[in-house]
């Protein structure tokens, strides 16, 4: 076993949550170990003078301290986890801070939560994952260049893609709904293939990610299993071809949304998650149903429609639906209903997320709902900004994964 | 889910802390064991922790008091001595309560002034406290005074 | 003796004097150690588990973040059980079972609304004040219906 990762927590509340343990477990379980960087009271008295935000509660002015102590490289860690009670305003924008100005005056990478006596390990863990990712393989995630014969396969929520690439190039793709989750990968992975007219023994390296990533890593001897988060960044700048500088990755999925702040093709921080289904992808499938048009033909009927010709902003897919209904009923057209779903979406990601992370451009929407140019209009308006979307982004998870996979193609 | 099962049930723990000029944390450590009567005591930079059956800690703290009753100070503790889940070497970092202590281990030095002075009074002259400095603002007939005298 | 509520609750300066003047301070460790010591499912470090904010909402409500109503299942028994309590007002570096701000403001709203006698004083910054300080807290626990035995 390597050596531990060394995550710095900065809290408030966890212990008093119930969930403390869960991060203890979350990080265990990717090999990291928690600590707490340690400070005196005159650190603490000094660090909130400095820091110059006068919050009342002591253990934010302790988080405070703390996380000035690892800027100022007091003391050492590989990354850092900020963590404060869901609804709690104070907190808020303690961690808001903290997230922002740690990355900005040190290489460290952040991940940051709210987190509710609900919260599991299980939820944790592609954060904690992905902390341990971008601390320990920097010289794997430095890759820029895609060599040998490789296979990347991410088994997500809704889909699972495979993709094949052969010297910097893509020449083999699959995509499949994901309904059992190995049969699932197995199709798609056999149409990559045949696309690319190789046979399973012409791969010399494989790597998996999204939900499904363990168990199809395993069925598939993988000498790469990832979590999507660092995945889905080097993906993204890969096909954008932009990777030096500063981009902002968003991908809305089946699930749950991202939305990573990229150095260099690097996390810098991320935000996962979403509420509810209602700032998700399921909700513009739900949508493409009741409009009984293909998810695909979804983008163009929002392009021809007008969004604010119909009242839909929810928070919850049942909401939704409903105004959705509604707005049929009322006499509102598919095309203005769908661009208002479509904006729906993007709002609540813009909401709930975009928030978290500082928004660089150039913007990058991947994976399968980056295909519904209505959603990313929509993005795209909200955000002010022209929104990219790189070739071959619904297949994003499976590029990266093959691009690092080739890390492993032996003689490299 | 794991199971707990705990340590040390129906013992208390108390810390000792000593601030005194005349007595060192070893000192009063080697005092204490002389009257510890099976009380764990374990010795600390600042003084000590014992742990023990209730009433066996208190008739220990009410001995260790008297060692150096103006410079030592007791305070119950939740956990054990050398609890992993507080140990510094295993939290990287000094548990939150640590720092607590050390906002008021600064001002000990004022509660011996009072515990000395309050003894030496004895019963017959309490300090009345003094009635808290109200603030009020100014009359308006002040106000247009004042706006006057500038103008 | 009377149980006397200290606020802050970790006090080392409150918890001496209440117990040097014969009663009983209620602060944080009691209720540490009651979790500690009780089996249970492992939930480190305080072993106060998932189910504890559940338990807080007798004090706040749902809406009130887990952090608060955790630490109120602590406090809000504590604060049922107390007949009197001391405070001191200007504890700004209180961490841990203390380190949440909005918890305290409902610990000193409740206090303040159970009726029990109460002391309010600031920590002493000179020996004079540090004379008053002892004190008043002296006198306060002495004026105790349950008496005192200093």
């Amino acid at each position: 076993m390597s050596q531990k990762v060394r995550i710095a927590q900065l809290s408030c509340g966890p212990e008093y949550s119930g969930v403390q343990k869960e991060i203890y477990d979350a990080a265990g379980s990717v090999g990291a170990e928690v600590f707490f960087p340690d400070i005196a009271l005159a650190d603490v008295e000094r660090a909130v003078d400095r820091f110059g935000l006068d919050v009342r509660s002591a253990d934010l002015k302790l988080m405070i301290a703390r996380g000035m102590a690892l800027v100022d490289g007091k003391v050492d860690a590989d990354g850092v986890f900020i963590g404060t009670c869901f609804r709690c305003a104070e907190a808020a924008i303690v961690r808001n801070e903290l997230r922002r100005y740690i990355p900005e005056h040190s290489r460290l990478p952040v991940v940051s939560y709210s987190f509710t006596e609900r919260t599991t390990a299980g939820t944790l863990l592609t954060r904690m994952e992905a902390l341990t990712t971008i601390a320990r393989r920097r010289a794997l995630l430095a890759r820029e260049e895609q060599t040998g014969i490789t296979m990347g396969v991410d088994s997500g929520s809704s889909t699972t893609k495979a993709v094949v690439m052969k010297d910097n190039e893509i020449v083999g793709t699959g995509w499949h709904p994901t309904t059992e989750v190995i049969a699932s990968a197995d199709s798609v992975v056999a149409d990559a293939l045949a696309m690319a007219g190789l046979v399973p023994d012409d791969i010399q390296a494989i790597g998996t990610t999204g939900y499904g990533r363990f168990l199809i890593g395993k069925h598939f001897g993988a000498e790469l299993v990832q979590e999507e988060l660092t995945v889905n960044s080097k993906g993204a700048v890969y096909l954008a071809g932009h990777q030096k500088g500063s981009a902002t990755v968003i991908d809305i999925g089946g699930m749950d949304n991202k939305a990573i702040s990229v150095i260099d093709g690097i996390p810098g921080t991320f935000t996962m998650g979403g509420i509810c289904a209602g700032a998700s992808g399921r909700f513009l499938e739900m949508t493409a149903k009741r409009l009984g048009v293909d998810i695909t033909e979804l983008g163009p009927l929002a392009m021809k429609g007008m969004g604010k010709n119909v009242p839909m902003n929810s928070y919850c897919i049942v909401f939704g639906t409903q105004s959705l209904v509604n707005a049929l009923a009322a006499g509102s057209s598919r095309e203005d209903v769908a661009a208002a779903a479509c904006h729906s979406v993007a709002e609540q990601v813009f909401e709930q997320q975009l928030q978290e992370v500082d928004i660089k451009e150039p913007v990058i929407m991947v994976g399968g709902t980056s295909l519904i140019e209505g959603l990313v209009y929509a993005m795209g308006q909200l955000l002010q900004t022209e929104v990219v979307v790189p070739p071959y982004s619904q297949y994003i998870g499976a590029v990266g994964s093959a691009l690092l996979a080739s890390g492993f193609v032996k003689g490299e | 889910m794991a199971e707990y099962i705990p340590g040390y049930v129906g013992t208390v723990t108390k810390y000792v802390f000593v601030e005194s000029p005349v007595m060192t944390p070893g000192e009063l450590a080697l005092r204490a064991y002389e009257a510890s009567e099976g009380v764990l005591i374990k010795e600390t930079c600042f003084g000590l922790q014992v742990t023990g059956e209730p009433e066996a800690v208190d008739r220990l703290i009410a001995r260790i008091r008297t060692f150096d009753p103006m410079h030592i100070f007791v305070k119950d503790r939740g956990f054990p001595p050398g609890d992993p889940r507080r140990c510094r070497a295993n939290l990287g970092g000094a548990r939150p309560g640590y720092l607590g202590h050390e906002r008021e281990f600064r001002i000990l030095r004022y509660i011996t002034r009072g515990l000395e002075e309050v003894e030496r009074r004895g019963e017959e002259a309490e300090t009345p406290e003094p009635a808290p400095e109200k603030r009020s603002g100014i009359t308006i007939r002040r106000l247009q005074e004042l706006i006057d005298e500038e103008s | 003796m009377a149980k006397v509520f200290i606020y802050p609750a970790t006090s080392l300066i409150l918890s001496d004097l209440v117990a040097r003047f014969g009663h009983k301070p209620l602060g944080a460790a009691l209720g540490i150690r009651e979790r500690i010591q009780t089996a249970g499912v492992d939930s480190p470090p305080l072993q106060i588990t998932p189910e504890e904010p559940k338990r807080g909402l007798k004090y706040a409500a749902v809406e009130v973040p887990s952090g608060v109503r955790g630490r109120m299942a602590i406090y809000g028994p504590l604060i049922e059980e107390a007949e009197a309590a001391v405070i001191v007002t200007d504890a700004d570096f209180a961490f841990g079972c203390m380190g949440c701000a909005r918890t305290d403001e409902l610990i000193l709203f409740s206090l303040r609304q159970s009726g029990i006698p109460i002391l309010e004083l600031k920590y002493p910054t000179t020996d004079d004040e540090g004379v008053r300080f002892v004190a008043a807290i002296k006198k306060f626990l002495a004026g105790l219906p349950n008496g005192g035995a200093a």
